[in-house]
């Protein structure tokens, strides 16, 4: 619940539509009743054989409430979709506000490719949350206050009847039933979770299923548990039909009671006899107000599903910089060194990285290498304070980065990731992030010698870089991090999906620009590194060897080995 | 919609139901009519006394439990209608999908079937737990309304017979117009989260460049503009539900007006019929109004019965088995015979394929990369049938052995092997032919090389992996498979090498592996390592779809040149 006042408090911000939205639901729904009580009065007063003039009146009021009415409708729907819309403008930005400082580490730390597509799923479906949830009970409230005091006009005694209702199909019977519902809907989920399993399974599984003969087996499972999914919406569905007759049983059965007092009342001369068609229309009316609260706990329960889902992501503290606090100076080039490093991500068993120690002088150049999975990239995201170690013992500049503002290392970084992200626009907009104020010449300079000089600076650029191939994707983060030119370079597999020869092209820019700064390197291909001062070899979050090129080749280690293999692959 | 409608119509008994239901229904609406205005009659004009009207108010209590009975009992049948047709369309998919995806996974289209398998199908629930009970509710209540109407009081009946086609009219005209834009507008929707996505995904790349402040803003306006959009839109759907209000609110009171002029003017109606009249007035018109919105959800439910009614009706070849045991004490020979295999209308063509693989034969299938190499592996396990051609075990076509005994003699340890979710003893479990004792599975795991990694583990072997568990890596997978390999013990394996290095100790455990299964086995293996198809006692060349050359390395190397081109570069290693 802590988490939905989160999303109640950008609600509460849109104070003029909430209030627009409120008010024309209120007109909506108390004219709607002036409309069944006056053509109720007027029938009434019509049998009496009133003159013609009062049934006049009564007429153009009744076709006011209609018009009203109507009108009403379409301010409330109007006003509340644009709050709603507005509202997720604001939780978006507020989201975003939150998320940003936690960037990137938040996403390294959930390492699942799935999280922020759930987030923008959450944020959508808190639109049912004031379209649903928040104002309609108020309205609810505000419009049978009204008929309620409006009645009393004419008798208390079938004002309280109208309480007692409201009470029991408002409040009493949507909370017992949503009681009952929140279990047999917790099953639902849990049976197509259980569905989803099997069905994934046996289509990307198919190969090993029926090699093993299990193919058999497992459509029987997938059968059972598409079963049992159906049977749980089965009885989910019909339980909430059952909700909804029940409820509306229960407030025609107030109208029913409406009768019988109001009735019962007229023949003991306690109701004139001329409202009694009047206040059976109302009841009949406003009743269908309260049908929708019927659906408001389901709703409750999603929006606050959505809601912790949503803020648990950003629930913890940014890590602080530890005082007294360092500033890298962007002129010199930086050495980094780590003393036993252990890092583990948060629910695996074994580490990322398992003491390791290393040191990388200034001005160096430094290739890691290591099958997939070895803590390659784990180390230059400890590095870039992405993730953190516990401990003052990765160092920048001989610092600690403990006391350094992870925005000081990225601002003196060249860094290319494994996937780098490029925006809707054109190719200049994404050269920019780099380095805004460059001149054309500049920016067509730099993707010569990316390769890339096919493309124009107003060459378009898709979202996530869509209509750009690996390769190219990868050289034009090579080129911003060249743009950039600082004098550290953190290069996470930046050539994977280049050819050979290209590569080659590229490295060579490469160590020129980076001739006299620090570069780390990790490479999954074993190609090129002659040139590097140092290469250290990672398996399973361990160093296994380091040296240069030709001292490891000599000793004929596991750097040998793994070249050999190399060698003899096919492509 | 009648496609649907199609399978609606088996269901005549509960469509009969419904229309009983909507019958009675409209028999309560009209009794709830009649008491309510009968009781006030006789008390307002009437005078009659309280006692007098006590079994009409029981009547009239009867009569309004009735309809919230029947508006359960409606749709509860909806609902279980609904449960019947999806598990009809399920079971159709599954047997549709079980019998060969292997041509969808490789071409991967796995994704989509899942998602039609689980969300299509679930879609397909309110066309017939909310559409049918709507619509033959809408045709049947309105109707009795009507005729009850007209038999009170001709002019009444009249105006809502003019009056009541306007609203479906106005559905028709303002569907017609907003249709496209709406659908135009989800799309924008659509993209408008890619966009807010894309932001979120690009965040690492913004903070390193230290540019995620301006994006705060960005979001907050293309998100305003969203709105304004999505409103210009919606403003129009409001107008026609304002439209349709206004035209009801017309009938009723054009009703209102007519009968109370008739009452005080004319007095040739009674308070009676008036009342009466006046009540059922607003039912009729809400009847033929929610036929709109329960059209909505159906048209939805009819997007998603195309997706699956496409899939059911996609062609798809299957695997013809027959009905002689394969009974082998050592491998069967395995040849092809001029088999050829096609991937569609368009796509990449195996073509006459002709070799022989004799028992024992440690076979390497050779070529770049989409000359047909996965493909052969593919037609001599059985996942496929050669279109053109044979493939021959014993002599005989495959297709004449049974298929149970065809795969126990088979493994097959492809580059990514699956991993279901289960533990590590589970996952090693599923290779053996019968269930499989503790030791021998530990047994296999310890020749695949994951025992230490499983005892490494907290849980050991029944550590969870696949889906929901713990994540294994590529080589790690490669192990397990080979372990299901070993538990199988197969008199043919198929392996499809990886295509890129491995971690040392996955290397040596692959080489060491297949050569300890060959001892007992047939392995015909898509090499990619020089080490397997110098090894190799028979290599198939395969170039464009076609079998290039055959024979050992030595004899390739001098027969085929472009056999020789392409391990000699590999050898010098010029990428080096």
């Amino acid at each position: 619940m802590k988490d939905l006042s989160i999303v109640l408090k950008e609600v509460g911000r849109e104070r003029k539509d909430i209030l627009l939205s409120i008010l024309f639901g209120f007109i909506a729904g108390i004219t709607a009743v002036g409309l069944f009580a006056s053509s109720g009065y007027l029938i009434s007063k019509a049998a009496l054989l009133p003159p013609l003039y009062a049934l006049t009146v009564m007429i153009a009021l009744l076709k006011m409430f209609g018009l009203a009415r109507a009108a009403g409708r379409y301010g409330e729907r109007l006003y509340s979709h644009r709050a709603t819309f507005t509202i997720l403008s604001n939780l978006r930005t507020g989201f975003f506000e939150k998320i940003e400082p936690l960037a990137p580490g938040i996403y390294q730390k959930y390492r699942s490719g799935d999280l922020l597509s759930r987030i923008v799923g959450d944020v959508e479906s808190l639109q049912n949350f004031f379209l649903r949830v928040y104002y309609p009970p108020i309205v609810l409230i505000i419009v049978f206050l009204s008929t309620i005091l409006f009645t009393s006009f004419f008798s208390i005694t079938i004002a309280i009847v109208f309480i007692l209702g409201l009470i029991l199909t408002g409040f009493i019977v949507p909370a017992l039933f949503s009681w009952n519902k929140r279990g047999l809907e917790s099953k639902v989920r849990e049976r197509r979770g259980e569905l989803s399993t099997e069905v994934t399974e046996l289509l990307y599984g198919f190969r090993e299923l029926k090699l093993y003969q299990r193919l058999e087996e497992k459509e029987q499972l997938l059968t059972k548990a598409s079963e049992e999914y159906i049977q749980e919406q089965e009885r989910d569905g019909i339980q909430s039909i059952f909700n909804v007759s029940v409820n509306t049983a229960i407030s025609l059965m107030v109208s029913w009671t409406v009768l019988a007092i109001g009735a019962y009342l007229v023949v003991e001369g306690e109701l004139d006899r001329l409202f009694l068609a009047m206040l059976v229309m109302i009841s009949l009316t406003v009743f269908e107000n309260a049908t929708p609260m019927a659906a408001l706990p389901g709703h409750l329960e999603d929006s606050r599903r959505a809601s912790s889902r949503l803020y648990s992501v950003v629930k913890e503290q940014p890590v602080k910089t530890k005082k007294p606090k360092v500033t890298l100076l962007s002129s010199d080039a930086l050495s980094i060194d780590f003393e036993g490093v252990s890092y583990r991500f948060e629910g695996e068993q074994r580490n990322a990285l398992n003491r390791v120690s290393l040191s990388i002088p200034a001005g160096s150049k430094t290739a890691i290498v290591g099958p997939s999975g070895s803590g390659k990239s784990t180390l230059l995201m400890l590095l870039l304070k992405v993730l953190h170690s516990e401990g003052e013992n990765v160092l920048i500049g001989g610092q600690p980065v403990t006391h350094i503002n992870a925005e000081d290392i990225w601002e003196k970084a060249n860094v290319v990731l494994q996937d780098n992200h490029f925006f809707y626009g054109t190719i200049r907009e994404n050269l920019e992030i780099a380095r805004e104020k460059a001149s054309d010449e500049e920016f067509i300079q730099v993707l010569e010698k990316v390769d890339l000089s096919h493309f124009t600076l107003d060459s378009e650029v898709y979202e996530r870089g869509e209509n750009l191939s690996g390769g190219e994707k990868q050289r034009l983060a090579i080129a911003r991090a060249m743009l950039k030119n600082e004098r550290l370079w953190i290069l996470d597999e930046p050539t994977s999906s280049i050819d050979a020869l290209t590569e080659q092209a590229i490295y060579k820019e490469l160590l020129s620009k980076a001739a006299d700064d620090t570069l780390v390197l990790v490479s999954h291909r074993l190609t090129g590194l002659e040139k590097m001062d140092q290469i250290i070899v990672m398996e399973n979050g361990e160093i296994v060897e380091s040296g240069s090129f030709n001292e490891l080749m000599a000793k004929q280690g596991y750097f040998y080995e793994m070249k050999r293999i190399e060698k003899s692959v096919f492509g | 919609m009648n496609e649907l409608n199609r399978y609606a119509k088996q269901y005549k008994g509960t469509q009969l139901f419904l229309v009983l239901t909507a019958i009675l229904t409209g028999l309560a609406i009209l009794a709830q009519a009649y008491l309510i205005v009968i009781v006030v009659d006789r008390i307002f004009l009437q005078g009659q006394a309280f006692s007098e009207i006590v079994p009409l108010l029981g009547w009239l209590a009867l009569a309004l439990v009735a309809r919230a009975g029947l508006t359960y009992a409606s749709g509860r049948a909806g609902v279980r209608m609904a449960a019947k047709v999806k598990s009809q369309f399920r079971r159709k998919l599954l047997a549709k999908f079980a019998k060969n995806p292997i041509q969808a996974s490789l071409q991967g289209q796995s994704g989509q079937k899942v998602s039609v398998m689980l969300d299509a199908v679930d879609e397909i629930d309110s066309y017939f737990s909310k559409y049918i009970p709507q619509v033959i509710q809408t045709s049947v209540i309105p109707l009795m309304l009507l005729i009850a109407a007209f038999s009170q009081h001709i002019t009444t009946g009249l105006l809502m017979l003019i009056t009541a086609p306007f609203i479906p009219l106005f559905f028709i005209i303002i569907g017609i117009k907003t249709q496209k834009k709406s659908e135009q507008q989800m799309d924008k929707m659509a993209a408008f989260s890619g966009k807010f996505l894309d932001t979120l995904q690009g965040l690492t790349t913004l903070k390193l460049f230290g540019r995620s402040a301006k994006q705060k803003e960005s979001i907050r306006e293309s998100s305003l503009g969203f709105r304004d959009a999505t409103l210009d839109v919606l403003k129009v759907a409001f107008v026609s539900s304002l439209m349709l209000e206004y035209i009801s609110m017309l009938g009723i009171g054009l009703i209102a007006l007519e009968l109370g002029l008739r009452l005080v003017v004319f007095e040739s109606v009674t308070f009676f019929t008036a009342f009466f009249l006046l009540v059922i007035a607003p039912e009729f018109y809400l009847a033929i109004k929610e036929l709109g919105s329960a059209f909505h959800t159906g048209r939805g439910s009819m997007g998603a019965a195309k997706k699956i009614i496409d899939e059911l009706e996609e062609n798809e070849q299957t695997v013809k088995w027959g009905s002689n045991e394969l009974v082998v004490s050592s491998p069967p020979a395995i040849s092809l015979d001029n088999a050829g295999f096609k991937y569609g209308e368009q796509g990449f063509e195996l073509k006459e394929i002709t070799t022989h693989i004799k028992p024992y034969t440690q076979a390497a299938i050779v070529g770049r990369s989409g000359s047909g190499k996965s493909t052969i592996l593919n037609l001599l396990s059985g996942l496929v049938s050669p279109q053109t051609g044979q493939v021959l075990v014993e002599g005989q076509p495959l297709s004449e052995w049974t298929e149970d005994s065809w795969f126990r003699q088979v493994s097959y340890i492809s580059q990514r092997p699956y991993v279901f979710a289960g533990s590590i003893t589970e996952n090693i479990a599923i290779g053996g032919n019968q269930e499989a004792t503790r030791e021998e599975i530990e047994e296999a795991a310890k020749k695949a090389g994951i025992w230490d990694l499983a005892m490494s583990l907290d849980q050991g072997f029944d550590t969870q992996v696949g889906e929901g568990g713990r994540g294994l890596s590529g080589g790690e997978k490669q192990r397990l498979a080979i372990a299901r390999a070993f538990l199988k013990k197969p008199s043919i394996i198929l392996f499809d090498e990886p295509t890129t290095g491995l971690d040392l100790k996955t290397e040596q455990i692959l080489q060491q592996s297949i050569k300890e299964l060959s001892a007992q086995a047939t392995v015909i293996t898509v090499a990619h390592r020089l080490h397997t198809i110098k090894h190799a006692e028979l290599i198939l060349f395969l170039k464009d779809g076609r079998l290039e050359a055959a024979g050992t390395h030595d004899q390739l190397v001098k027969a085929a040149s472009e056999y020789r081109d392409m391990v000699t570069v590999q050898q010098g290693g010029e990428t080096g």
